[in-house]
Order: C-alpha cells, then structure tokens, then sequence
C-alpha cells in the first residue's frame, strides 16, 4: 500500500478543506466551481500530463466529497454547484462506498514478470530450468518472457542470481483481498459490489487516486450548521491521530459544533464483557473456536465470502453498535455520528441503523482546519469517569481486542487466542482453509487492517507515529514524546 | 573543532501542520543523521501562524530552523536543511 503521506492524500485534504470553509461561509452554493481553480493554479507543474486534467480530478474528488457516486452519476456539463444544490437539498445513499474515476485510472497493463537488464544471460539459466511454462527464450545474451505463455507463477524471479526480474504488479489488483477489483474491457478499473468488502485497500493503494471514497460528510456539517443534538462518537483509534490529548480533542470536537462526545471504548466494553461470556459458554459446551465480530470489513468477509464463519462470529455488536444505542436512550433526540478510521463502518451503520452519520479522521483534520480549530491549544475538556474502559482504547490495536475480553474472563480459564493482523489475500486464503480444518484455537481476533485500526483508510498519521503518541498525556506534547523513549533507551545504556 | 551553539529547530505541531505531513517529520530520530541530530535542539512549537499568512505562497508543514521558517517540508528536506545548518 502507499505511504499514507503522499502527494494525493495532500490534496484531498485540501479539497475537503475549502469546500468545508465555503459550506459554512454559506458560499459553496456559487463558488464550488472556483475550488479546482484556487487549488491548482495556473503557475502549477502538474503531476498529471497538465493543469486542465488536474482540475478535472479535483472536480471529481469535490463531486466524492459531496457523496455523489461517480461511476453512476457523473455528468460532465453538469457544474458542481447544480450538484451541490442537490445534496444540500438531499442526502445521497451511502452505499457503495468507494466509486471510481475512469479518467484518472492509468488503466495499467496486467500484473506481469519482465526481465530487467540486470540479466547477464547466465550459462547456468536457472530461469530457463525452473519455468513451468517453458516461457524463457534468450536473445542478444539476454533472457525474455514470452508474455502470452507467462503463468505469472514468479519461479524465475525466486530464481534469479541477479534479482533481475520484476514483478510489476497492478495496485489496486494486488490490494484486494477478495478479487473485487478488476479492469474492464478497457483496461479501467471497475469494482465489482457483490464481492467488495469496503476494507478501502484499493484506495489507498492506486498512486493515480482513482478509487475514492464517497464522503459522507455532507450530511454531518448539515447536522451542525442546522444546530441539531448532535452526538460525537469517537473511535478508539482516535488517540494519536492529532497533536492534543483526548481531553483536548472532545474539546475541539465541541468547539466544532458537536453537542456532546462520546468515547466508543466505552461500547467496547460492553463487547468485550459480551464475549468474555461467549467464550466461556461456548468453551464449557465445547462449541469449538469463536471470531470477534468488531472488525465491519470483516463481517462483510463472512457475509459474502465464507457464510461457515457465520456461526463463528460472536453475536456481540459492536462497540459502535453499543454506544449508538446508549446515546440514543440517553436522548432519544440526538443524532450519533461515529468518527472512526474505517470506511466499512459506513456499511455497519446502515445495517445497524442507530447510527446517523460516520465520518472519518482525515475528514475531521479537514472539519478544524477549516473551522481553524487547533487541537493543541484546546482547554482540556472533562472525559468524565472512563477508568472502567480505559483498557478499551486498545480496542484500535492488533491483539487489543482478544486482550480486553481475556481482561473480563471469570475465573482461570486457558484460553488459545489467534490474532488475525490484516486480511490480505494470502490471509484471505488461509480463512478459506478453515471450512475444513479449524483453527487451533479459542479465541479469534480479525483486524482486516493490518496493525488494527490505528492503519485504517481514514487515518491521518502512520502507525508508528500514532503508536508513539497514544497513551496519558503524550500527544499534549508530540515531539517530547517521541523523544522519550530515545531518552530512556540511553539511560539504560549508560548504567 | 570547538565546541558549537546547537541548531534550534522547531516543528510545528499545530493541527494543520501536523495532519498535512507535519507527523511524520516526528520520526526524526529514525531519519536524521545521528551526527546532525546530536548538534540541533529539536522542539515542538505551538502554531507558527504561517498557514495563515496569505502573503507565503509555501505550506504546511513549517518548520523553524534558527531563525527562518519554511514550508512545505518533507523528511527529506529537513535532513537537508538540517545539515546545512549544522555545517554552516
């Protein structure tokens, strides 16, 4: 997958930035088709063949944020206010997910193997030897592929002295760990919805941005401009992803507009008890393994892919699920937004249907730039009493989840957790297997992203940055804090 | 070689710095030069107040390095501009 800093992700911010400024300064109505202009000007080197085309794009990543599905609805002498008129009028469905630009997508050529120049046209041939195909022929003291015999099987480049042979791969292909994304007759990629599991790999893998995310941020900032109750749900992920404590970011998130914050740790607790109970019931009557049910990419896995895991999942919701509706009793009134790093999440708020809106991290960094609220300069707002799911914010982290339901296990029980960290096709392949030999195992945790949510679609910073600044008050101070660790090492050097 | 006044650097982490490149800048104890990094001082800063200037045509993420500010910074340019000033 690509770095999560990159030219592209750069500019979606910004886009989300300025049509969020112009939403709230009541001028996106008239100035929506001045945003690609303002934010690639005419003195720009483009990154595309030129400018016209990078507007164009933007154009399009305006028209995903405002939730219009792409694929389907794309009228190009259509301006964009005529299309923001519309969303402001109505909220667009939230399904699918993820659309594509055809006109961004470079429609790479098939993944395929090719033998660089590196190849000294060796007299041992190891290639030639181990290629089931017998695809390699040899010309001017070089090897060759010949492509329309080529299984793609990769013998020779695990035999190659040199390593002089590439596999050239196709992004957004190689993301998907279900085969759910695949090139039209054209060569454009095409997403195929019966399959797609919304993990949001192939999005965040494609180096030309042409698989985005429909936002549903619309209908959210319309909650907040209208003053409704709205209430802000957020994710366990969220520590680490901005330069402020959680205290800090409730308090941002208030000054934005949001009625009250809610952390979904706290639901987490009521899944994690949930579980731990499961799992004893299903230990005593010797039901055999259980998979956690938190992971949205994966439900959508079993329900589409392996319906045998159905009855392994635990029926618990999830933390989301649970939080919704304890904000609902609380009021029955306020709308729940869940803001989270996920973009299956979207899906398990339609199927749940307590949930109002979700939005992720990146388009909150979006949300107080524009609002110019700064995290970091934040009073410290009031958690309230939290110390009863405070180990629930490991919930965003691989193993978190199976720690927390060991956490609330009665009694001593031997317990054989399998953390499944990151669902990628070979992952994908090896739950295939488990139809016919389950897994040594009682307990299964499934993070589709691998690392836990803390990698999701909808992050801000990488992992390992997160991972640094999560935890009491580290991220009040981030560049002490990432130094800290450093200190202690060589303390512990010098004794 | 006597010895120097250290380097003061500051990064930025106000959230506009820090959700558009600005975080990944914190792993400069995995990126830096160890010799450039044991000459700068190295702290976090409050907003510069540069993203807010509309005369700078430069972006998040800033960073101060002595006494000038820029922007636009990637980990391969504060390496840059961290050693220029270390040796300057």
């Amino acid at each position: 997958m690509l770095e999560l800093n990159n030219q592209y992700t750069l500019i979606k911010r910004r886009v989300q930035t300025e049509v969020l400024k112009q939403f709230f300064d009541e001028t996106l109505e008239q100035d929506a088709d001045k945003i690609p202009f303002l934010i690639i000007p005419k003195e720009r080197i483009p990154n595309r063949c030129c400018i016209y085309k990078e507007r164009a794009m933007i154009r399009y990543r305006i028209m995903a944020m405002l939730g219009i599905d792409i694929e389907r609805f794309d009228d190009e002498m259509k301006p964009l206010t005529e299309y923001v008129k519309e969303v402001m009028v109505k909220d667009t469905p939230a399904v699918p997910i993820l659309t594509t630009i055809s006109t961004a997508c470079s429609a790479c050529p098939p993944d395929r193997y090719l033998i660089s120049d590196a190849c000294r046209g060796c007299f041992a041939r190891p290639c030639l030897a181990n290629c089931p195909k017998d695809c390699i022929t040899f010309s001017h003291g070089q090897a060759h592929i010949e492509e329309d015999r080529c299984i793609r099987c990769g013998k020779c480049k695990e035999v190659c002295p040199f390593h002089a042979v590439v596999h050239i791969p196709v992004p957004c292909e190689e993301a998907c760990p279900v085969n759910a994304v695949k090139k039209n007759e054209d060569g454009y990629v095409e997403i195929d919805y019966k399959k797609c599991i919304s993990c949001g790999r192939c999005a965040m893998s494609c180096p030309f941005g042409a698989i985005v995310e429909r936002s549903g941020l619309i209908p959210v900032v319309k909650m907040l401009k209208a003053q409704q109750h709205v209430t802000a749900m957020i994710a366990p992920a969220i520590e680490g992803q901005f330069p402020g404590t959680l205290a800090q970011i409730k308090q941002a998130l208030l000054s934005c507009g949001f009625s009250s914050v809610v952390e979904v740790s706290q639901g987490a607790e009521t899944t994690s008890i949930h579980e731990a109970h499961e799992l004893t019931h299903r230990k005593e009557s010797g039901a055999g393994y259980m998979t956690t049910s938190c992971c949205p990419a994966y439900m959508e896995v079993v329900d589409k892919h392996l319906p045998f895991l159905s009855e392994r999942r635990s029926e618990a919701l999830s933390p989301m699920g649970y939080i919704a509706q304890w904000c609902k009793e609380q009021n029955p009134e306020t709308k729940t937004i869940f803001i989270g790093p996920c973009l299956a999440k979207k899906v398990e708020a339609i199927r749940l249907g307590t949930i109002d809106g979700v939005m992720t991290f990146s388009e909150l960094a979006s949300l107080f730039m524009a609002k110019g609220v700064d995290v970091r300069e934040m009073e410290s707002a009031d958690l309230g009493d939290t110390a009863s799911f405070e180990d629930c914010r490991q919930f965003a982290v691989s193993s978190g989840v199976a720690g927390c339901v060991l956490n609330r296990l009665e009694g001593t029980q031997e317990v054989n957790v399998l953390p499944i960290n990151g669902i990628d096709k070979k992952m994908f392949r090896a739950m295939k297997i488990w139809e016919k030999r389950p897994p040594e195992a009682d307990l299964i945790e499934v993070m589709c992203c691998e690392g836990g949510c803390i990698n999701g679609p909808g992050t801000i910073v990488k992992p390992s940055v997160a991972l640094k600044l999560r935890g009491g008050n580290k991220a009040a101070t981030p560049v002490k804090a990432m130094r800290d660790p450093l200190v202690r090492s060589e303390m512990h050097e010098r004794k | 070689m006597g010895k120097r006044e250290k380097v003061l650097v500051k990064i930025c982490v106000g959230t506009a710095c820090f959700v558009q490149g600005g975080a990944d800048l914190l792993l400069y104890n995995d990126f830096l030069d160890p010799v450039v990094l044991a000459n700068c001082e190295i702290e976090g800063s409050s907003c510069l107040g540069m993203c807010k200037m509309s005369s700078t045509k430069a972006r998040p993420p800033f960073v101060q390095i002595g006494t000038e500010v820029y922007g636009d910074m990637t980990q391969e340019r504060f390496c840059k501009l961290l050693a220029e000033a270390v040796n300057a």
